[in-house]
């Protein structure tokens, strides 16, 4: 587990991410705007959460539309316990983070039967389920008034005044997350994850355990998605259904490593860093005075990243390895014989 | 008690023929494209303003606009084909969701942008029309979307099996490699399935006007109720998009009544999960044919 690390540090790119997050730390010191912290914030949030869902998403290939879920699940889970039972918010984040294992797990394998947009199908209907049952059960988690958590700033409560301790704590975040995806990258893990990705059926033929393999990334990545549902709900302090577990969420979490570069442990930290800023830019230009313009554009430039980027921000680097791959043909035209 | 049963089946029957009248098109193009089309529930947004316009500055009846709206969204599903779907028909599926997720942003936030949020409904003569049978009022304008759910599904039930094209395009759905060794054109038969299945919506558009209010997310009421039917009734399936447009408006129609109105959603999303899992083909679907194109 170490070596990968240490070799990382043999490499000159790693010091400009080093001297990126030596500014990141710095940074509540130099700047107060409370706008530039919270868009950092968000940056990082995104970054982290993109990650999460790399791990299943972009490196096991499982393309699933339903992160909400763990995301509300987390969230959830924390809130209501800490309300019920006074549990400590941190104590109340890692039983969410079990939550979300075992449902991710319990849900994960029956659906990873399922292929293409079916997987993606299902795991919608699975967050759509979850989100109408928070709305439901009214008298446990208020419905769709939602939950505003009372006010008691301090470390213990994982509440604070000022920007400065989230920022801190979702820079934590966002590096585990990093970190845990790096280690995948360059494990055994990671190689049947993304050998599965390719071609399940090769994959198994060699041996490779597929459905465990599936479940552990489905388990990681619905585990820390599950964490940034608690930091955000106790960073906004309020929950609410429609905002945790909808689908809009989902797609962002996806939406991220696709625009930096899907299965790479950097690409939704580039992507977040991309997409994260221009989003918020683009709603404060034009969310005053044009109602849905900002979407518009939003919308558009999705289909276009689509069809011209298809490989992300990272693709654009990487042209001359896919123009050779294009040369060979597809495991498709290969077995047609074709 | 018996009564109440009964009057819950109407009206459960009445909503599920709105609900295949949706599917239809939709049906025909996750079945023949395998492209999940998020986008579809705009489609079904853009015929209802259509039709809206139509009757409030031309003062054309919904029914008889049903002439105008049926080619324009037919031009509008040939042009978003041509512009979206044709240069990633052979992306993963993933990369297809998206590109239509982002049509659906576009067009949703474009409505909102030019026609504002407010909910609008046209004032017909027959809009509050009860027809009555038996000892039951039907509502005229609901009858009317199930009628013409039923005439549309076996019409294009019928295309599909007598005519060349038809053919064509089961022949695509079925089996995309041994289609093209058969030389048909997919490309051609994409580009026109995609036309036709919105051309369906625009119908169903225009039929729902009378009923429903029209704002710019309208669509998205029933976009995953759509998917829902067609994965149901099986992939490309009319007859099959037809009766799980039903079962799926009944289950809503018992659970609203005899559970709560709240879960009736949760109801047929379980539902959902449980055919994927266990009956992926759909009531009236090929086995296998939903892993078409995947492997």
């Amino acid at each position: 587990m170490i070596r990968p690390l240490v070799q990382a540090f043999r490499e000159p790119k790693s010091y400009i991410f080093v001297g990126i997050l030596l500014c990141l730390v710095f940074l509540p010191q130099i700047v107060e705007n409370p706008f530039v912290l919270h868009l950092i914030i968000m940056m990082l949030f995104y970054a982290a959460l993109g990650g999460a869902w790399n791990i299943i998403g972009g490196f096991g290939g499982q393309l699933s539309l339903g992160h909400a879920a763990f995301f509300g699940l987390g969230a959830y889970t924390c809130v209501l316990l800490h309300l019920y039972t006074g549990l400590n918010p941190w104590a109340g984040m890692l039983v969410g983070m079990v939550v979300s294992s075992v449902v991710g797990a319990a849900i994960s394998y029956p659906c990873f039967r399922l292929r293409g947009p079916f997987f993606t199908l299902a795991t919608i209907a699975f967050a759509e389920v979850l989100r109408i049952l928070a709305t439901y059960f009214k008298n446990f988690t208020s419905g769709s008034t939602g939950i505003t958590i009372p006010q008691n700033m301090g470390f213990a409560n994982f509440m604070f005044r000022e920007k400065a301790p989230y920022l801190y704590i979702v820079l934590v975040f966002a590096l585990l997350v990093f970190l845990i995806s790096y280690l995948i990258e360059k494990s055994r893990f990671g190689y049947y994850l993304q050998a599965l990705r390719e071609d399940e059926d090769a994959a198994e033929s060699l041996g490779i355990n597929s459905p465990m393999v599936k479940l552990k990334a489905a388990v990681i990545s619905a585990a820390l998605t599950s964490f940034g549902g608690v930091f955000y709900a106790q960073y906004i302090l309020f929950i609410e259904p429609y905002s945790e577990f909808s689908l809009d969420l989902s797609i962002q979490f996806a939406l991220i490593p696709m625009i930096g570069g899907m299965g790479t442990a950097i690409g939704p930290v580039i992507g977040s860093f991309v997409l994260t800023p221009l989003q918020e830019l683009l709603r404060s230009w034009l969310g005053g005075g044009f109602a849905g313009l900002y979407l518009v554009i939003y919308g558009i430039i999705l289909i276009l990243v689509v069809i011209f980027m298809p490989q992300g921000i990272l693709g654009l680097f990487k042209r001359k390895e896919i123009v050779n791959k294009e040369t060979l043909p597809s495991p498709e035209e290969a077995r047609s014989g074709q | 008690m018996i009564q109440d049963f009964l009057q819950l089946t109407i009206n459960g029957l009445l909503q599920g023929g709105i609900y295949s009248l949706i599917s239809i098109g939709l049906t025909l193009i996750f079945g023949v494209t395998r492209i999940v089309n998020f986008a579809h529930g705009e489609f079904l947004m853009l015929a209802m303003y259509a039709t809206f316009f139509l009757f409030q500055f031309v003062g054309i009846d919904p029914y008889l606009s049903l002439l105008i709206v049926t080619p324009l969204l037919f031009v509008l599903g040939l042009c978003s084909e041509r512009l979206v779907i044709h240069p990633i028909l052979n992306a993963p599926s993933f990369m297809q969701i998206f590109a239509t997720v982002g049509l659906s942003i576009a067009l949703q936030n474009a409505a909102l942008f030019f026609w504002t949020a407010d909910y609008r409904s046209v004032k017909t003569t027959y809009a509050g029309m009860m027809v009555p049978a038996g000892e039951f009022l039907i509502s005229f304008a609901r009858l009317m979307a199930f009628w013409a759910a039923v005439v549309i599904s076996y019409g294009v039930f019928l295309y599909l099996k007598k005519t060349y094209t038809g053919k064509a395009i089961r022949a695509v759905a079925q089996n995309r490699t041994a289609a093209t060794l058969m030389g048909i054109n997919i490309r051609q038969i994409y580009f026109f399935t995609f036309g036709l299945g919105t051309a369906l919506v625009g119908i169903a558009g225009a039929l729902l006007m009378p009923i429903y209010y029209v704002f710019p997310t309208v669509g998205g009421l029933f976009v995953l109720t759509a998917f829902v039917v067609v994965v149901l009734g099986g992939l490309g399936n009319m007859t099959g998009a037809f009766i799980g447009g039903l079962v799926i408006g009944l289950v809503e129609s018992y659970s609203g009544f005899y559970g709560a109105t709240q879960l009736k959603e949760a109801v047929y999303f379980v539902i959902f999960i449980l055919v994927l899992l266990l009956k992926p083909s759909g009531f009236y679907g090929i086995v296998g044919a939903e892993e078409m194109g995947e492997k």
